[in-house]
């Protein structure tokens, strides 16, 4: 039965189940249950595939052999028209769908996706909107498997801050949360993460001066465990005793307000709305904190710590156990919020280690070791990167080149990469049998001048205009050649292959065993290469543009390829609300003023096959049927 | 602009590096472990009564903080509450 849900603020949750068992003796059930869910081929229980957030499917059905033969099979429009970041996921056999504002989700059975099984859709403040910084994405869901007392539970974020449990099996609201108040900037973009008994949630609003946190709620309860904050006294920072007890030289205690300017860390940025990922056996969750606050880096002299950091924090306490700070004090908005992909390799002594890699804004992919945070490569995501010399593995700093330095008084010119990154939001995917990440490259660059203004509750805080436009591979006369797509070994630092785009490769990548490496276009195609060569084999053009990442389950024995598409978030943000000023939208309206003569505007899913194999094959599914 | 180029010592202690290196933020001399920011020739090492001076208000400054209070202490209420008696109440208004 359909349901229509979220109408009010008081959310009815059924009664028996929830008055026992608050505890958390469970805990390590839930993440059991979610690693085994996670290894089927039939699911897709987070974004990243598993908690190593590898967007990687074993699976061979859909090969370089016969992927040319792959055809939409169903579809389904979101019915709203704004950017769709992230996928959905797929867990026995319900596939469950995000949405951009005011942030649907929809549960649709896999055996006749035709019929929607329940629709929460909830009544949000319309003012979210104009504080939102880059249209109004959002990246996805996380689910929880249940207890066998606690129903499964599907988690969301709204736009207005709100985080929402909802009952898997039926839609309804079993819990409600403020996480956040748009009356001060705060707004929620991020798909939230589960590990254990424990729903994680990030912050959005660093552009509106929001100081970033993360926060941990009992996903049985809404009840708040933990909250660590990126900037502040180290109590609050969430500081283990043994902080970066392995690397010294990062720095540890007292920075989080030593390296600011008086209370400028009380509005100083830092905010997470990326990707998380987790290591069981460490217990270990890992994440990037945001750019520091104003843009403007006049204005806060220092470090400003613990912005722009790669975490590694204990799941049960939010304490950090390593932070290590990539853009010290930055001065381009190289948000490092970026998504976190783990594996194991062996580095060039020899040694098998845990690993963390890390495309960031700033135009480097790190590699740390996950266990302690050493630094075990830092290579140019393009070898156009010119604000940082290199860096330093050692110390662990970029070495700048000032020339590309920005201040005050100052317009700093062809700055690469501009404040979109060479890599933004977009989840990237990691083949371990070959030791690649797939990347979806930005090859966008700036100039840059700073303004000052007052720091006002609620209102934007960015204090610089931009001006962007294709790096120096692209067509600077006709605004093309704004992206890359890269296959990159992070041991070697080699890229094994590489290819130009028309533009940015926003959403991300999805390996599989077939030997391919499939993503979506901003102009609207969802691509397929030979992940070993990067040859094209097998594109798609689907209704609109894509900022998300593919997927892929198998149903009833046939592998489907899935991506969202709905053209918006940053690139998009001059056609979505249709700007002209080239400096608009934070600079991006010039960049991707082309995009609109290669797409427009509309959300939906399209799901692709071998041959179009679907569940309408069989006539009969989805008919109207008198005996009900 | 003059370019300046400082080849950082393949050393893990940075911290002595630094005092007697002139020319524009590299980022690479050090006063501390993890504190290498340095003002740009020119630009003042503290804003606070410059012409950068970003004046921030104390009240404005503390609202953020104030709102999540606020929220902590209406979600405490709440989890409270279904703990209790199995039902979600939004509206702490109508929670006893």
């Amino acid at each position: 039965m359909m349901k229509h849900l979220g109408k009010g603020l008081l959310a009815g949750a059924s009664c028996a189940a929830l008055m026992v068992a608050m505890g958390s003796a469970s805990s390590s059930f839930a993440n059991d249950k979610l690693n085994e869910l996670s290894k089927s081929n039939e699911n897709w229980v987070m974004p990243g595939k598993n908690y190593s957030s590898q967007n990687y499917s074993p699976n061979t059905q859909i090969n370089t052999e016969n992927v040319k033969q792959l055809r939409a099979a169903w579809s389904f429009s979101t019915g709203l028209l704004h950017g769709h970041e992230g996928t959905p996921l797929v867990v026995n056999g319900v596939m469950y769908v995000h949405t951009s504002f005011p942030n649907n989700t929809f549960a649709l059975d896999l055996n006749d996706p035709g019929h929607i099984l329940w629709q929460h859709k909830p009544k949000q403040d319309p003012a979210a909107r104009s504080v939102a910084c880059c249209d109004l994405v959002n990246r996805g869901l996380a689910y929880w498997p249940g207890d066998g007392k606690v129903p499964a539970l599907i988690i969301k974020t709204q736009l207005d801050g709100h985080l929402v449990a909802l009952n898997a099996e039926t839609g309804e609201e079993y819990w409600k949360v403020e996480n956040g108040d748009i009356k001060v900037g705060q707004t929620l973009t991020q798909a939230p993460y589960v590990i254990k008994d424990l729903a994680l949630v990030g912050s959005s609003g660093a552009e509106l001066g929001v100081r970033g946190h993360t926060t941990a709620y009992n996903v049985k309860t809404g009840e708040q465990v933990w909250r660590v904050y990126a900037t502040g006294p180290d109590n609050e920072v969430g500081l283990a005793d043994d902080f970066n007890s392995a690397n010294p030289h990062y720095g540890q205690k007292g920075l989080g307000t030593g390296t600011w300017e008086g209370d400028a860390w009380k509005i100083g940025g830092g905010t997470n709305w990326g990707w998380y990922a987790y290591d069981p056996e460490t217990n270990l969750f890992h994440y990037g904190s945001g750019n520091p606050a104003p843009w403007n880096e006049t204005m806060r002299p220092g470090d400003n710590k613990w912005t722009m950091t790669i975490w590694g924090r204990d799941a049960d306490t939010g304490k950090a156990k390593f932070g290590y700070q990539k853009t010290p004090h930055d001065e381009w908005d190289y948000a490092g919020v970026n998504v976190m992909i783990l594996s194991e390799q062996t580095d060039k002594a020899g040694k098998k280690r845990k690993l963390l890699t890390h495309p960031d804004r700033n135009g480097i992919v790190y590699t740390l070791d996950r266990e302690n945070g050493d630094l075990v490569s830092a290579n140019k995501l393009d070898d156009t990167v010119n604000w940082v010399k290199q860096v330093d593995l050692k110390t662990g700093l970029p070495v700048r080149d000032p020339e590309f330095g920005t201040r005050m008084d100052h317009k700093g010119k062809e700055i690469c990469p501009s404040a979109m990154g060479y890599h933004n939001q977009g989840h990237d995917s990691y083949d371990p049998t070959k030791e690649l990440f797939f990347m979806g490259i930005n090859h966008i660059c700036m100039d840059w001048e700073p303004f000052m203004l007052p720091y006002r509750a609620g209102q934007f805080f960015v204090g610089a205009t931009l001006w962007m436009y294709p790096g120096p591979k692209g067509d600077r006369q006709n605004y093309l050649g704004l992206g890359q797509i890269k296959a990159y070994n992070a041991i070697s630092g080699d890229y094994k292959w590489e290819k130009m785009e028309r533009f940015s490769v926003w959403g991300g990548t999805l390996a599989t065993a077939g030997n391919l490496v499939f993503y979506g276009t901003l102009d609207g195609f969802i691509k397929a290469r030979n992940s070993d060569t990067g040859e094209l084999l097998w594109k798609y053009k689907l209704p609109s543009g894509v900022i998300g990442h593919p997927m892929t389950y198998e149903h009833k024995g046939t592998q489907y390829v899935a991506i969202m598409y709905g053209v918006g978030g940053w690139p998009g943000v001059g056609l979505v609300f249709d700007l002209q000023d080239p400096t608009a939208g934070l600079g991006a309206v010039g960049a991707f003023k082309n995009l609109q003569n290669y797409t427009q505007m509309g959300g939906g899913l399209q799901v692709f096959s071998l041959d179009g194999k679907n569940p309408y094959n069989d006539l009969s599914v989805g008919e109207f049927d008198t005996k009900g | 602009m003059t370019k300046t180029i400082v080849t950082l010592a393949a050393s893990a202690v940075i911290l002595a590096v630094g005092a007697g290196v002139a020319g524009a933020y590299d980022g690479t001399k050090c006063k501390a472990a993890g504190v290498c920011w340095e003002p740009k020739p020119g630009y003042p090492e503290k804003v606070a009564g410059s012409k950068y001076d970003p004046k921030h208000n104390p009240a404005e400054l503390a609202k953020q903080q104030k709102s999540l209070d606020d929220q902590a202490a209406r979600n405490a209420k709440r989890s409270a509450h279904f703990q209790k008696t199995g039902k979600w109440v939004y509206d702490v208004s109508k929670i006893q």
